[in-house]
């Protein structure tokens, strides 16, 4: 987030709001039908990758996964 | 949030030592497989008749149940929380939101155990299983996590 704007929390409710929403299951479906694309495979696996890299075990994963929350919920602006 | 309290490693022994069949599903079993996600919670599907055994594993941690056992069963979830928030689903069956029949037990019986620390295992659903759990929920977040794991069924082929 270096260099980013923070984000007010208006925007970031409406960002939660959105990515919660329950789709319908047309949606879903549709959705589901999509097959990974080629840069987007390329750059989950690439991220993947370096996370298990970085992070070899499944311990060393969700310890790195508690830090990381910690650090973001610090971070973030208050309402 | 005073989360640095919480001892994971503990969390995770105690469930594996009361021998409640529970599942880690949601995006922190994800993380223990390889994706990083950001998270706040853990979930987990548990058998309908191990409620009372997990909750006592995890009371030392100060984790205290929204709903008695049996009111989880009827209601087909509860949270667990103090600091920490564990989300359960309870149900023997769960649909997905484009109306697959997902049950516990075959679930169950293809799970995998991911040592998380020198002889302590958690059992996630095989990968197949964790994208149908996915799909109970139905949300854009959901299906982006679908995605990373299809990524990641590529990237272990």
């Amino acid at each position: 987030m270096k260099g980013s704007s923070p984000v007010d929390p208006a925007t970031q409710e409406r960002v939660r709001a959105l990515s919660q929403r329950q789709l319908s299951p047309e949606e879903v479906r549709a959705a589901l039908a999509v097959p990974l694309g080629e840069s987007e495979e390329e750059e989950s696996r690439s991220l993947i990758r370096w996370f298990r890299r970085r992070y070899p075990t499944p311990g060393d994963r969700l310890a790195y996964a508690r830090r990381a929350y910690l650090r973001w919920t610090a971070a973030r602006p208050r309402p | 949030m005073q989360g640095s309290e919480f001892d994971e490693t503990e969390f995770f022994r105690a469930i594996a030592a009361s021998g409640a069949r529970a599942l880690l599903i949601g995006r922190r079993a994800l993380v223990a497989l390889g994706i990083p996600v950001l998270t706040a919670d853990y979930d987990f599907w548990l058998h309908t008749d191990d409620i009372a055994a997990f909750n006592e594993a995890v009371e030392p941690q100060g984790l205290i149940p929204t709903r008695t056992p049996d009111e989880a069963r009827g209601r087909g979830r509860y949270v667990l929380e103090n600091d920490e928030r564990v989300d359960v689903l309870v149900a023997r069956t769960v649909p997905t939101v484009d109306g697959v029949r997902v049950s516990f037990e075959d679930v169950w019986s293809r799970r995998r155990n991911l040592e998380v620390a020198v002889g302590i295992a958690v059992a996630v659903p095989a990968l197949d299983d964790l994208i149908l759990t996915k799909r109970f929920g139905g949300r854009p977040k959901d299906l982006e996590d679908i995605r990373l794991l299809e990524a990641l069924r590529k990237e272990d082929a």
